[in-house]
């Protein structure tokens, strides 16, 4: 009982972390698209040299940028991440994939049973009358 | 008054220059290079932006890798099938899946977990090799597979193919030094469905051979069995050996041991004899004409039996009681079983047990066949035909023989029913009697005989019936004669319609029938001083013996049916 408790726990603790990565993620894209946006505007009053202010702009854009895209890929990457537990996880779907299996074989394993029961009465029949020919004619002697 | 106070302040601190310097205000101020900043900022923008393309590009890119490029092949598409066929959880970062029979009822220690792996670009798109023979005679062929994204990764221990090769021998002097050897494997990249189909295949193969091993070790029949190396012997019968062995053929151990030409070719319980490098011994090769599927098979079937009766296992009741217990046993009252009942429930047979019967019986059954269509062979006349019956289980098969002479089958069909079981076989001749036989085929032999030298006089009897002749005396055992070797003589003695002629036939097992006739009145009739009525010349005269060989006729009932049409005709 401890242990489904601890693995429930668990689980919790690990949802909760994608639901954070989420909002994280989408909050650090949100967030330095609007400091790049900010950055954009052209700013008179400033007290540190403007060749700086320029380096430091660019600077800033880039890393800002790269975040962005960085909490992209975060994204793609929860997205997998999600898809993975999902496919691990889903026991619903993994009981209904074995009971189709399941109902799968049992209907191969009566169609199969059908066809053998058809073919050995078939031969059945045959081989009574060929084993009486045969035991009865001059073949046998040739074996 | 205030304001002058302040005024005085300002202008002392001006005065002073200590604090405060008043410059003069510039008339122009210098313009802004607006213009150079807006630049800059588009610059910066646009590397920015570039940024961002180039991120949203890999993403686009991966994204139609997905879609357009691997379509069948998406890890997780590929995981989801994989999860819908094996038990799979991921521990830490890695995906680990589990091929053990556990959750079916196995108890084998090896835990048979793989690992799931992403195929890397450059590794993903393995076509499955195969070659045929790499897997047991009884197992499918694989197919080639498109490429997969998904890698799997199983034990070294269970890779390559397994399978166990079953078979009956004759007694060998050197059946210790045998080695069995499987066939070579090729394939190791498969698609990861034949993959860990083969590694399960493995599994499966490995827990049976140890549970053998393990039943022939605990048990002590008469003669022990030999568990050597690989292979299991184990005696059915004397001189007969029924060999289990295990043929686990690795990528890398397997290809070294075979050396060439140590895979047979030969048919029957034949042993190549060619010469393995590292032991000395005998090598048996092992090809498909030897190898027993019907027994192997069986050996399957009864390892998921014992799984399947392991793992229903009912609920203990109460509930501290021992685990285990069949519910038959808690039942009371007048349903409740006996005690007899109780300890035959109580025993049950090992695996190892159960395949040994099946074997026997298995032999015997193949024997009986032998014996049967020898005798068919042998003797034109009467027929021998068997007809063996579909219904039968691995322990018990039955045929009905009948024996019929050729042109006559009207007149009389001998039928007897053999049932064959493990070691003996049962008779039940048409008269009701009910024989047990051993294993020994001259036996069977030796009643087959019998039946028919039966046969030949109840067919005689019957047909003077319908050719109007009496039946004077019969006798299915005779006291009469040389003594038999085998069984006893039959006879039947016959008179013509007129009563003028008698036959006499007599059918031995071991010589065949011979026919005696005589005839009344007797040519030799003289009177004499002590005889000399005529009417004593009306007893039968001295039996001759007829020479059936030098007789027309196509077998023995036609020669009889010429016989008795003659003498009739000569009456």
């Amino acid at each position: 009982m401890s242990l489904t408790a601890k693995q429930m726990q668990g689980r919790e603790a690990l949802l909760k972390s994608y639901n954070k990565r989420l909002k994280d993620d989408v909050k650090s894209i949100l967030d330095n698209f609007m400091e790049i946006v900010k950055l954009a505007q052209v700013d008179d009053e400033t007290q540190v040299s403007r060749l700086t202010q320029i380096e430091e702009i660019n600077f800033q854009m880039n890393v800002r940028a790269s975040n962005m895209v960085r909490a992209a890929e975060s994204l793609m990457k929860l997205v997998a991440d999600v898809k993975q537990y999902l496919i691990l996880n889903d026991f619903p779907s993994v009981n209904e994939a074995i009971t189709q299996n399941s109902e799968l074989f049992r209907t191969k394993s009566i169609e199969a049973d059908k066809k053998l029961l058809a073919l050995r009465d078939d031969m059945a029949a045959d081989l009574f009358e060929l084993e009486e020919d045969y035991y009865s004619s001059i073949y046998k002697d040739n074996k | 008054m205030t304001e002058v106070c302040v005024l005085h302040d300002l202008l002392q601190i001006v005065k002073e220059k200590r604090y405060m310097v008043l410059d003069a205000v510039q008339g122009v101020h210098p313009e802004p290079k607006q213009y150079l900043q807006f630049l800059a900022l588009k610059k910066s923008l646009n590397n920015a932006a570039n940024i961002l393309l180039n991120g949203a590009d890999r993403l686009r890119s991966a994204q139609t890798d997905v879609t357009r490029g691997r379509q069948n092949s998406d890890f997780h598409i590929e995981l989801l099938r994989l999860r819908q066929n094996w038990r799979l959880k991921k521990v830490g970062n890695i995906i680990l899946g589990d091929l053990s029979y556990r959750t079916a009822g196995s108890s084998f220690k090896h835990t048979g977990i793989f690992e799931v792996t992403k195929a890397d670009e450059g590794q993903a798109g393995p076509n499955a090799l195969s070659v045929p023979g790499n897997m047991s005679p009884m197992s499918p062929i694989q197919q080639n597979r498109p490429t997969s994204s998904l890698k799997v990764t199983v034990p070294a221990e269970l890779e390559g193919s397994a399978y166990i090769f079953v078979c009956i021998r004759k007694d060998e002097e050197n059946i210790c030094n045998t080695r069995v050897q499987g066939l070579p494997f090729v394939a190791r990249d498969g698609h990861w469905q034949q993959k860990l189909e083969c590694a399960q295949n493995v599994l499966f193969c490995k827990e049976l051979f140890s549970q053998l091993a393990r039943e022939a070790v605990s048990l002590q029949p008469p003669i022990p069995h030999l568990v050597v190396g690989n292979q299991i012997t184990s005696t059915i019968f004397p001189g007969i050996h029924l060999l289990i062995a295990l043929c686990h053929s690795d990528t890398d151990g397997q290809k070294k041991k075979i050396g060439p030409g140590s895979i047979s070719t030969g048919s029957g319980t034949s042993i190549t004899g060619a010469v393995g490098g590292a032991s000395g011994g005998t090598t048996i090769g092992l090809s498909k004409t030897n190898h027993d599927e019907v027994l192997e098979h069986s050996l399957h079937q009864l390892l998921h039996r014992t799984f399947l009766s392991s793992a229903n296992q009912p609920l203990p009741q109460p509930v501290y009681g021992p685990v285990g217990v069949p519910k038959k046993r808690r039942i009371a009252g007048p349903e409740g079983v006996d005690r007899n009942q109780l300890l035959q429930a109580t025993k049950s047979e090992t695996i190892l047990e159960q395949i040994i019967r099946q074997a026997q019986h298995n032999f015997l059954r193949l024997r009986t066949m032998y014996v049967i269509d020898q005798l068919a062979l042998e003797l034109k006349d009467p027929l021998i035909i068997s007809h063996w019956n579909l219904f039968n289980s691995p322990t018990q098969s039955c045929v009905r023989i009948n024996i019929v002479t050729q042109g006559y089958d009207s007149v009389l069909r001998t039928t007897l029913v053999i049932q064959v079981f493990e070691k003996t076989l049962k008779c039940i001749c048409c008269d009701g009697k009910v024989m047990t036989l051993s294993f020994e085929p001259q036996e069977l032999r030796n009643l087959l005989f019998c039946q028919i030298s039966q046969h030949n006089v109840a067919s005689v009897q019957c047909f003077a019936r319908y050719m109007g002749w009496t039946v004077l005396t019969s006798e299915n055992s005779l006291g009469v004669g040389s003594v038999e070797p085998l069984g006893n003589s039959s006879a039947v003695v016959l008179a013509s319609p007129t009563g003028n002629k008698t036959l006499a036939v007599r059918s031995s097992p071991t010589k065949g029938v011979t026919v005696f006739v005589s005839s009344s009145p007797r040519n030799d009739f003289y009177p004499s001083a002590v005889v000399n009525d005529r009417r004593w010349e009306n007893l039968g005269g001295a039996w001759h013996e007829v020479r059936l060989e030098r007789m027309e006729g196509r077998n023995f009932l036609n020669k009889i049916e010429l016989l008795m049409a003659s003498l009739t005709a000569q009456a």
